[in-house]
């Protein structure tokens, strides 16, 4: 009789996990698919106010200092501006006034570059063109970039940064440097990517100051002969 | 003689550790993932080396269509003191008086449960005057409807005389939320989100809509680029 009880069924206590990993790799697919893991990227911008003792300010700009860009673009007929079609203008110091646009069809400061694809079209020779412009932050900058990845300001990581982009600012705001001021105009029908890459080559070259500003009868004319000009050649 | 017997293979693996690495990767993905948000136009935002993040808190997003379509989303604070349905409420509250108060021939009113629906939408982007049919509106009608929709927009220099996208702006800018308002001013709490194929016409629509209202900060959301050295 001591035997049948010795001889209990051994009941197998493992579970079946499999309709559990079943669900939770659909779960998994579900949350991989919904979640954004990028953050798009901002870009602060600041535009001039509406007053005019503003525009006072604006036009005490040194002659030398100034740089006008003028961005163009196509729409085609579903109304969207294609990023990799555009052509941009661009002329150094103040718009000629008086008599100078008298002379504007011999004497026209604009020149213009083709945006076209990524590679080797304006935003390369743009970036050259403000470097050459505000050489003298850049170098400044380059040199404070080169201790900063030494760790020369500090030996904590965040203290160096903090000191690092400190440093910076100062400089980009340095007035004792020659530094241009960018002003930045748009056809309606230039593209916003096109606006927005031009925004971003302020910041990589260090300009400081910058404006965004609606292009005037002058900067048209200015077009207008430079695209005659070449449409002779 | 026995027979040679053969040992029967549990052909069943054991499922426990698959079972933990699942666990474990589901609870990652819980705690991380921010949801996307349904946006009723799809934008590609231009590339840029700015490593900025939009703020995900306190901020009024101006989304534009390349037709030069506009939609807001408004968020509230990071912590719970003004959520973001708390905000929205008091921002449509806002609006409706701004509106009433231009147009005093043809007022707007909400009842308590549209603008409960109302605090509760990311995006919205109706002519003022179709808000309360809007929101009485089943789920997949009113997103269907909101595709064809965008609040009116036209080029305004008379801060006296603000368009109904303007008196958005203003009644997120007078909302209760304090922080939100604060943002704006530093020119954190506007972000404008647009495609890359946006012809500038569109985009400077907005952005001098803005600048007559004196909110002459704000950001531009952009994709991240690295930057070629």
């Amino acid at each position: 009789m001591a035997k049948t009880k010795s001889r209990q069924k051994k009941f197998d206590t493992r579970i079946d996990f499999t309709p559990m990993v079943d669900m939770n790799m659909l779960l998994i697919t579900f949350f991989m698919l919904c979640t954004t893991m990028i953050k798009s990227q901002t870009l602060q911008i600041a535009l001039p106010s509406n007053e005019k003792v503003e525009k006072e300010q604006q036009n005490k700009v040194k002659q030398s200092e100034a740089l006008t860009i003028i961005i163009d673009g196509k729409v085609d007929d579903k109304g969207l501006s294609n990023p990799d079609d555009g052509m941009l203008y661009y002329f150094d110091g103040m718009p000629p006034s008086g008599e100078e646009l008298k002379n504007l069809a011999t004497s026209n400061p604009m020149k213009q570059i083709e945006f076209g694809n990524k590679t080797g079209g304006a935003l390369p020779a743009v970036r050259e063109i403000l470097r050459e412009r505000n050489k003298a932050v850049v170098e400044k900058i380059e040199l404070l970039k080169k201790d900063w990845k030494d760790m020369k300001f500090s030996n904590n990581e965040e203290k160096n940064d903090s000191v690092y982009l400190a440093k910076a600012r100062e400089i980009r705001n340095d007035s004792t440097l020659k530094r241009p001021v960018v002003i930045i105009k748009a056809t309606p029908n230039a593209s916003y990517a096109h606006v927005v890459s031009i925004l971003d080559e302020m910041q990589i070259n260090n300009i400081s100051r910058y404006q965004i500003d609606r292009i005037n009868a002058v900067d048209s004319a200015m077009m207008v002969l430079l695209q005659g000009e070449n449409l002779k050649k | 003689m026995g027979k040679v017997k053969i040992k029967k293979k549990d052909t069943r693996i054991d499922m426990t550790a698959m079972s933990d690495v699942t666990v474990l990767l589901l609870t990652f993905f819980m705690l991380t993932s921010t949801f996307l948000q349904k946006e009723p136009v799809t934008v590609i935002t231009p590339p840029s080396v700015s490593e900025e993040k939009v703020p995900d808190a306190n901020l009024v997003s101006v989304l534009l269509s390349p037709e030069g379509r506009v939609f807001l989303a408004v968020t509230g604070s990071k912590d719970s003191t003004m959520k973001s349905e708390t905000v929205r409420a008091d921002l449509l509250k806002n609006m409706a008086s701004l509106y009433n108060a231009a147009h005093p021939s043809n007022p707007v009113k909400f009842n308590n449960k549209q603008v409960e629906t109302f605090s509760k939408m990311n995006a919205f982007g109706v002519p003022m005057n179709q808000m309360a049919k809007w929101l009485d509106m089943p789920t997949d009608e009113r997103d269907k409807a909101l595709e064809k929709a965008g609040i009116p927009i036209n080029m305004n220099e008379d801060p006296n005389n603000l368009n109904e996208f303007q008196m958005w702006i203003r009644a997120a800018y007078n909302s209760v939320n304090p922080e939100l308002q604060e943002s704006m001013v530093k020119g954190r709490g506007i972000a404008i989100k647009a495609d890359q194929t946006t012809p500038y016409s569109v985009a400077s629509m907005v952005m001098d809509n803005l600048q007559t209202m004196k909110m002459n900060k704000f950001s531009l959301m952009t994709a991240l680029k690295s930057e070629e050295e």
